[in-house]
């Protein structure tokens, strides 16, 4: 081993080992008791600050490190939707955070599949939408073990090797995520949330100043040479223009709301106040969003004629390019836990999904909620070695079900958001626009016509989604007496408006997770 | 909801800016601080993102709502 790589190496060691350690200690007084809710949700008692960094730190995973400087590399202007979608979406997220988080609260529900459940008055569609939401949740895992792989071969200089740094990814996230759950999640991001901050920082001033003599120099570059990169539909024929820009924009800013890791970090919250002020403030991280497609424009003047998979590299290309090896290590301990934690958080997702709506549906279960956690945390682990092993035995499957990932799950958006704000839809009518959206989705995406006559296919298979929805709903079978029966308070949800001020919880909300 | 709480509105800020706008901004020139137009255009966007939302939350706190 080269000093160099030494010496990242050890860096990387050293910050797994804190990972782990910080993880662990989150659990610290809040171990007993508490079950099911305590471990998903962290107890529903993260304030404002941590609410923050756990929703900064999902949002900003491995892709942003390796694939949104890899599509700047390639195409350019198009990787902006991610902020496009992110800002949208965390902005109505000020409407449907505390909407979802009064519900769950309410009924003491801890997933979004319970809340599925508990709308719809019917155990099996939660376990229903708990298995969907699994096939979509489990690629991203793999995913974040592949980006992490990739990190860590790169910034120990290729001292770890590929097979060891996805088990590294594996055995980390899973020993605190089932021992600490969301609360340790929260803990971790903490630091993850220090270093890329850090690290990003640092480089969108050293990046250009090292290899251009500024700013100025690297924008008229890119300017007078790259054009093409810097306006839709990007470089090299992406067919990415402005309509598929706006519709995926927006089809993803509908879907992040909903989606089940978002919702983990919704019902955490001590209150509503907390979700609405964390609501002005994620949007700011999403400046750092830039930084990375910037470097990986950068890399195109820099490291010419990276293709496929390499491109993902353009970043951490020029770090190794351009810095000393500790500061190697550092930027890939940054880039590592933007693996780290949103893997820990898909995994605890699928674990409270399968513990309370899949297996608790199973009647030797229902009423034992001690069992329900044991269970969701063999699902963890389970589900974190499935993806692991599929990663090692069959890379391909994984990745060709993460292309339908995203606008699999957003044929969730009307039985959930429309479901939960209207009581005329019926079960049959979200369930069949479910079955219409889902399978328009695989056959469009399988078929490579997406994106399809310039509109993200997702889109598209959302508004027949709606319309077989609204139609099932009017002139379909209506629901039974005992579900006709339930009050609207008790099936809808809705903003709970101002928190009721208690004792413990200060007006600044600004409070560590301890509650 | 819209009735008693106009306010919400501004957070369709972010949507009108990202993406009602978008074929204004969709250019290279002319350039603001050396940024391509887009980029500027975004950037701009991205920041003006939380003073959208703070002012839906100060509506809510002048109704007493949050």
């Amino acid at each position: 081993m080269s000093g160099n790589a030494a010496v990242a190496s050890a860096i990387f060691g050293v910050f797994m080992l804190l990972t782990v350690a910080l993880g662990l200690l989150a659990v610290r007084g809040h171990g007993r008791g508490g079950g099911l809710t305590e471990w998903s949700v962290g107890g529903r008692s993260l304030g404002t600050v941590f609410i923050w960094v756990l929703m900064a730190g999902e949002g900003y995973t491995s892709f942003s490190y390796l694939g949104a400087a890899g599509w700047g590399y390639n195409y350019g202007a198009p990787v902006l939707y991610v902020v496009a979608y992110l800002s949208c979406g965390y902005a109505i997220g000020y409407v449907v955070g505390p909407t979802l988080w009064a519900y769950a609260r309410r009924h003491g529900l801890v997933s979004i599949t319970d809340m599925v459940a508990h709308r719809y008055g019917r155990p099996w569609v939660g376990a229903l939408v708990a298995v969907l939401a699994t096939v979509c949740l489990l690629p991203y895992i793999q995913l974040q073990i592949t980006g992490m792989g990739v990190v860590v071969s790169t910034i120990s200089y290729g001292a770890i090797s590929l097979n060891w740094a996805y088990f590294i990814a594996f055995a980390v996230t899973t020993t605190f995520v089932v021992v600490s759950g969301l609360r340790g999640s929260a803990w971790v991001s903490v630091l993850k949330d220090v270093l890329v901050i850090g690290t990003l920082g640092f480089l969108a001033v050293y990046v250009p100043l090292h290899y251009f003599g500024g700013y100025g120099p690297f924008l008229d570059r890119m300017v007078a040479e790259k054009p093409a990169w810097l306006t839709f539909s990007g470089h090299g024929g992406s067919g990415m223009g402005g309509g598929w820009f706006v519709t995926t924009s927006f089809l993803n800013s509908l879907t992040v709301v909903i989606f089940p890791t978002t919702v983990a970090g919704y019902l955490g919250a001590r209150n509503a106040d907390a979700l609405r002020r964390n609501a002005i403030l994620l949007p700011f991280y999403n400046v750092l969003l830039f930084v990375p497609m910037l470097l990986g424009m950068a890399a195109i003047f820099v490291v010419p004629g990276l293709t496929g998979a390499g491109s993902n590299l353009a970043l951490f290309k020029l770090v190794v390019d351009s810095l000393p090896a500790w500061a190697v290590g550092v930027i890939g301990v940054a880039g590592a836990l933007s693996s780290i934690v949103p893997m820990a958080v898909f995994m605890l997702v699928i674990g409270t999904m399968w513990g309370r709506s899949v297996l608790g549906a199973i009647p030797r279960l229902a009423q034992r909620p001690e069992r329900q956690t044991a269970a969701a945390r063999i699902v963890v682990v389970g589900a974190g070695a499935l993806a692991l092993l599929l990663t090692y035995t069959a890379p391909n499957t994984l990745v060709r079900l993460s292309l339908i990932s995203y606008e699999g799950m957003a044929q969730l958006v009307p039985m959930i958001l429309l479901g939960l704000m209207w009581r005329r839809l019926t079960l049959w009518g979200a369930l069949s626009g479910l079955v219409v959206g889902g399978a328009l989705v695989c056959a469009l995406v399988f078929t490579e016509h997406d994106p399809v006559w310039g509109v993200n296919a997702g889109a598209l298979a959302l508004v027949a989604n709606v319309l077989v929805a609204l139609a099932v709903s009017w002139w379909g079978p209506r629901p039974g007496p005992a579900e006709a029966a339930r009050p609207d308070d008790e099936v809808l949800a809705r903003d709970p408006g101002r928190d009721p001020e208690p004792a413990d919880a200060p007006a600044g909300g600004v409070v560590s997770g301890r509650g | 909801m819209l009735k008693k709480r106009p306010h919400l509105l501004w957070l369709l800020g972010p949507y009108v800016l990202y993406l009602a706008a978008l074929p204004l901004a969709d250019r290279v020139h002319p350039t603001v601080l050396g940024l391509p137009f887009l980029f500027f255009w975004l950037l701009l966007a991205t920041l003006l993102t939380p003073v959208a939302v703070f002012l839906a939350w100060r509506g809510d706190r002048a109704r007493g709502r949050a």
